[in-house]
């Protein structure tokens, strides 16, 4: 192998590593080129790292994503910056000066072995987001067990040492040493040749839905904190209790659509995925809970794919979830059920549903940092906020900034393995690009 | 003695659920050669596979064995890990007691786990008698081959040639352009297809490392990754048809290193819907036909050339109808319905544009915002329901349908029929399948190496996936992974070399009588007889370990490296 080239040229700078900045950093190191991939969480692997299994074949999100994410963690083409933000960009493709921030972990990575003593011992309980908030983790905390690399970060905001100035258990007890509350946030300075962004997307929030409850009842959750549920490293280790009293739902409502398609009260747009997510989850919860009954509503089930149309059919005919064409008009707790109205526009009825457990199905939209990247780097989005392909139809990965790519659900909603075509797609431009340099500087 | 190290994985509760680890471990410690025994939660995370890495050097292990899940998944992973601290690879082997053990055997967790001791055992077995191998290496030519000429064999051939490879591009019509040549807009933007199009035929055609072969035809292809020769054949008729013009037929052979499959897709034959009188009927026409009509801006049925005022488009003709036809959706049509009605209603204005649909799918951004504009800035009527069968009155068609909202059963006049016929893989696909010895699902549509993590690999090493071959997309879906397919080809040229398994089959010269017997058992052509020498040789880059010539071998002349009779009966012995 070749040393790294000091100017950056052939390197390219990778802004989000969930399944397609990975994609796109595997191939292009894979390639012989140098990838600087650049993650705001602790450990990569994005979104799916989150998902229990997977449609439609139900492999285990975890044992597919765990290769790819060790791949990427041992990469000597891939250089790893996570619990990192791009805070600048100048230049131009074949010259880019990129400023990122590292945060402060507080532990000395180089020096910590990831033994999780620290994560053992620490008493500051804080609910995680990764676990959608119906697990907790400790304020020095790794995002999972798997996790890459497998470093832990401490939460200032709800360490006791930093909030009171006590404690300091992580410190007294790691056996190397590698606790550092005075450590800083650094600046990096790194020059590349292109970019590739794949900041991903978020789910709408339960907050700006009060018809679902808005998020004050416990018992319904959206999609992501289901898949926890079921996800065998998830807070229950993946047995299906619901928030609020740790019960075993038997009768659990599945809502799609929430948010979406809704011009006038939300986003218009068809989040894409959500119908075979939805399908696979009641098929889920049907084989964790062999007696329990699984209600989908819908507006049109979208199961546009290989095989995909086939999975829902069994989701229906095999585990026998029900569904029913219709919006939800309301829901509300009773007792400690939650009541969910909502009409079937087939048979023209009103239905009443006393469920234990209701899983909203958000709307997608473009991850927060989305908006702040395409700033930056002055690139367009449509009024949703979703990164513009230079054209949609023949140049779906490219962003009208020379030198600059777009991968995976930045663009708009998209399952994962149109994400990863995608995101090899965005590295083929960029491959070629650094080819057509190199031929031209011999 | 060996120094085996026996590492149980948890997966989670995958395993740990069914199998009682701990009891596999303490069985395993103190199994003859066995040196060491542990568990862990997830032995493929960093943390796991460092345990492993850990007790390599800490107990000068020679073997490894890892009861986790299939090799499928994680052997590599498992040896990258070995090879890293100095084991020789081909010393670590895979337990599956996941998938074989675990996952079966849910409902009889004790025999689940007396099975998974069993397996481990044997694995020890297997393992203390593992030759240590070293990597075979292959050259690889770095040239590609394109089978298909439309937008996404074009765009794979582009992405390919300026990234500086040479590119051969096989059509086996007389033009570029597949389908969407065919098409008078594409969505959402209502744009001519022919602008992008022209755009990428020209930077295709007149690029030096790219060339070109329409009229021709893939007819044979052997090799492997990097190696393949393929023969390609003009086809038969030439440009013009004249009378005069004799068939020609020329075939000539190249070597390339990678194959981008880029057939795309057919419509399923019209007059198969009978219920719709595809078979019969002149003014129910075909998605394309009707394409066809918009594009020359001259829109008339075929049975009297009047001007259709009103048009029923049915969708999922031959779509989702697993009794019938097709069991699949075919994903692209609901769209194109869309963009069709609205240029119908712009081309006619006093018109009447009615779709029958099952579900309407539109997804991504802003699709559903554009079968909205259909609804409501062009009237379109939609009606959710299946339509039974279409008649002729008179001059007229009556389409039967019903209305699954209102539940009504209803009639709707139109003077021309738009099938919205379901995607197929292109004729020939199936020859291609068998000549590349790649696979297609009962579909015939080509099949990704994994559905959600490999999506434009094939399963056959080079050989990649590009377009509605492998099921079917619209454009954007297609050309982005178009271009991921040429990405894994780039992948390819840029290695110095190919590594191939070397746990392969070999011939012991001395036993080997040269009856031949096992040159047809193979069934990857990996096998000859030598010219002189009287034995069988073995292709190593060919062989694929199945181990059909050692059966075949009447005097045991032939093994398979590391899976040699001696370890099998050993391991049977382990298990028993």
């Amino acid at each position: 192998m070749t040393p790294r080239s000091p100017n950056g040229s052939g390197r390219v700078l990778i802004v989000g590593a969930g399944i397609a900045g990975m994609q796109a950093a595997l191939d292009v190191g894979d390639a012989g080129y140098d990838v600087l991939l650049v993650e705001r969480r602790p450990s990569i692997g994005g979104r799916m790292a989150q998902l229990s299994e997977t449609f439609p074949t139900l492999d285990c999100a975890q044992c597919i994503l765990t290769p790819r994410t060790v791949e990427v963690g041992h990469h000597e083409r891939i250089e790893l910056l996570t619990h990192s933000e791009v805070e600048a960009v100048e230049g131009e493709l074949g010259d880019f000066h990129v400023r990122i921030r590292r945060h402060a972990a507080y532990v000395d990575w180089d020096l910590c072995t990831g033994c999780g003593l620290c994560q053992e011992k620490c008493p500051g309980r804080v609910p995680s987001e990764f676990e959608r908030e119906i697990g907790e983790r400790k304020a020095i905390y790794t995002l999972s067990p798997q996790a890459v690399p497998n470093k832990p970060v401490i939460d200032a905001d709800h360490c006791i040492h930093f909030l009171r100035d006590r404690c300091g258990a992580c410190a007294k007890l790691c056996p190397v040493g590698a606790v550092d509350f005075e450590q800083q946030d650094t600046i990096i300075e790194e020059r590349c040749a292109a970019i590739i962004l794949a900041p991903g997307y978020d789910l709408y929030r339960l907050e700006h839905m009060p018809e679902y409850g808005g998020g004050r009842i416990p018992d319904v959750i959206d999609a992501l904190a289901f898949e926890r549920l079921l996800s065998s490293s998830g807070p229950t280790a993946g047995q299906v209790r619901r928030p609020s009293d740790g019960k075993v739902p038997r009768e659990v409502v599945f809502i799609q659509c929430a948010g979406s398609r809704d011009p006038q009260g939300h986003l218009p747009y068809c989040s894409k995925i959500c119908c075979m997510y939805t399908a696979k989850q009641a098929t889920l919860y049907r084989h964790r809970v062999h007696e329990g009954q699984a209600y989908v509503f819908y507006i049109d089930i979208r199961a546009a794919g290989k095989g995909y149309d086939e999975f829902t059919q069994r989701a229906m005919e095999d585990e026998h979830v029900i569904y029913l064409r219709g919006k939800v008009s309301r829901l509300f707790r009773r007792g400690d059920q939650v009541v969910v109205w909502g009409a079937d526009t087939l048979s023209n009825r009103q239905i009443e549903i006393a469920a234990d457990l209701v899983v909203v199905a958000p709307a997608l939209q473009p991850h927060a940092e989305t908006a702040r990247l395409a700033r930056m780097l002055g690139l367009p989005t449509d009024e949703h906020g979703w990164l513009l392909a230079r054209d949609a139809n023949a140049h779906p990965v490219e962003s009208p900034r020379p030198g600059v790519f777009v991968a995976g659900a930045a663009t708009g909603p998209m399952d994962i393995p149109e994400t990863v075509a995608h995101a090899s797609g965005a590295a083929a431009q960029v491959l070629k690009r650094f080819a057509a340099r190199r031929d031209s500087s011999v | 003695m060996a120094r085996i190290g026996v590492f149980v994985c948890h997966c989670g509760l995958n395993i740990a659920s069914t199998v009682d680890v701990e009891q596999v471990v303490a069985a395993l410690r103190g199994y003859p050669g066995v040196a060491v025994a542990a568990d862990y939660q997830y032995m493929c995370s960093e943390p796991g596979q460092a345990l492993i890495q850990d007790a390599i050097q800490d107990h000068d292990l020679d073997g490894v064995v890892v009861a986790a899940c299939s090799p499928s998944m994680h052997e590599s992973t498992f040896r990258k890990a070995a090879d890293g601290v100095g084991l020789n690879p081909y010393r670590l082997e895979i337990a599956n007691i996941r998938e074989q053990i675990a996952w079966p055997h849910q409902r009889t967790p004790e025999e689940a786990t007396r099975k998974a001791i069993g397996t481990v055992r044997s694995l020890v077995e297997k393992v203390r008698r593992n030759e240590p191998l070293a990597p075979i290496t292959l050259p690889i030519t770095r040239r590609a081959l394109i089978i298909g000429g439309g937008i996404a064999g074009l765009t794979a051939a582009l992405d390919i040639a300026e990234a500086g490879y040479p590119v051969v591009l096989v059509e086996r019509t007389h033009r570029l352009g597949g389908k969407v040549a065919e098409l008078a807009s594409l969505y959402l933007t209502l744009e001519d297809g022919e602008r992008i199009l022209a755009e990428r035929i020209e930077a295709v055609t007149r690029h030096p490392l790219v060339e070109v072969r329409t009229g021709s035809e893939v007819t044979d292809f052997e090799g492997y990754v990097g190696n393949f020769t393929v023969e390609i054949t003009r086809s038969t008729v030439p440009d013009g048809d004249q009378p005069t013009n004799h068939p020609v037929s020329q075939s000539t052979t190249i070597d390339v290193g990678a194959v981008v499959l880029a057939t795309g897709f057919d419509l399923y034959a019209k007059n198969r819907l009978v219920e719709y009188g595809g078979d019969r009927l002149p003014d129910v026409v075909d998605s394309l036909t009707f394409e066809r009509m918009l594009k020359s801006g001259d829109i008339r049925r075929p049975s009297d050339g009047r001007v259709p005022q009103e048009v029923v488009w049915i969708q999922c003709a031959g779509s989702r109808s697993p009794d019938r036809h097709q069991p699949y959706c075919s994903k692209i049509c609901c769209m194109c319905v869309a963009k069709q009605t609205i240029a119908y209603r712009k081309a006619v204005p006093e018109s009447q544009a009615y779709v029958f649909y099952i579900d309407i799918r539109s997804q991504g951004r802003g699709y559903d915002e554009f079968v909205q504009q259909a609804m409501e800035s062009f009237d379109v009527v939609y009606l959710r329901g299946k339509v039974s069968k279409v008649l002729r009155r008179n001059d007229e068609l009556e389409v039967w349908g019903a209305d699954t909202l209102t539940g009504r059963s209803m009639r709707v006049r139109a003077d021309l029929v738009v099938l919205m016929m379901a995607s197929v893989p292109s004729e020939g696909s199936d020859k291609l399948t068998r000549l590349l010895r790649v696979a297609s699902d009962e579909s015939g549509f080509f099949s990704e190496a994994h559905p959600k993590l490999r999506p434009v690999e094939s399963l056959t090493a080079g050989v990649y996936l590009a377009g509605a071959c492998q099921f079917p997309k619209d454009i954007p879906e297609t050309v982005a992974q178009s271009s991921g397919a040429a990405s894994k080809v780039l992948k390819l040229f840029a290695q110095p070399e190919l590594a191939s398994e070397p746990s392969v089959a070999t011939v012991d010269e001395e036993l080997c009588v040269g009856c031949g017997l096992c040159v047809p058992a193979c069934p990857y052509d990996a096998r000859e007889l030598h010219p002189w020498k009287e034995v069988a040789t073995v292709n190593a880059a060919l062989c694929q370990s199945c181990g059909a010539c050692a059966v075949a071998c009447r005097n045991k002349a032939t093994t398979v490296r590391n899976v040699t009779p001696r370890q099998v009966f050993a391991m049977v012995e382990a298990l028993l």
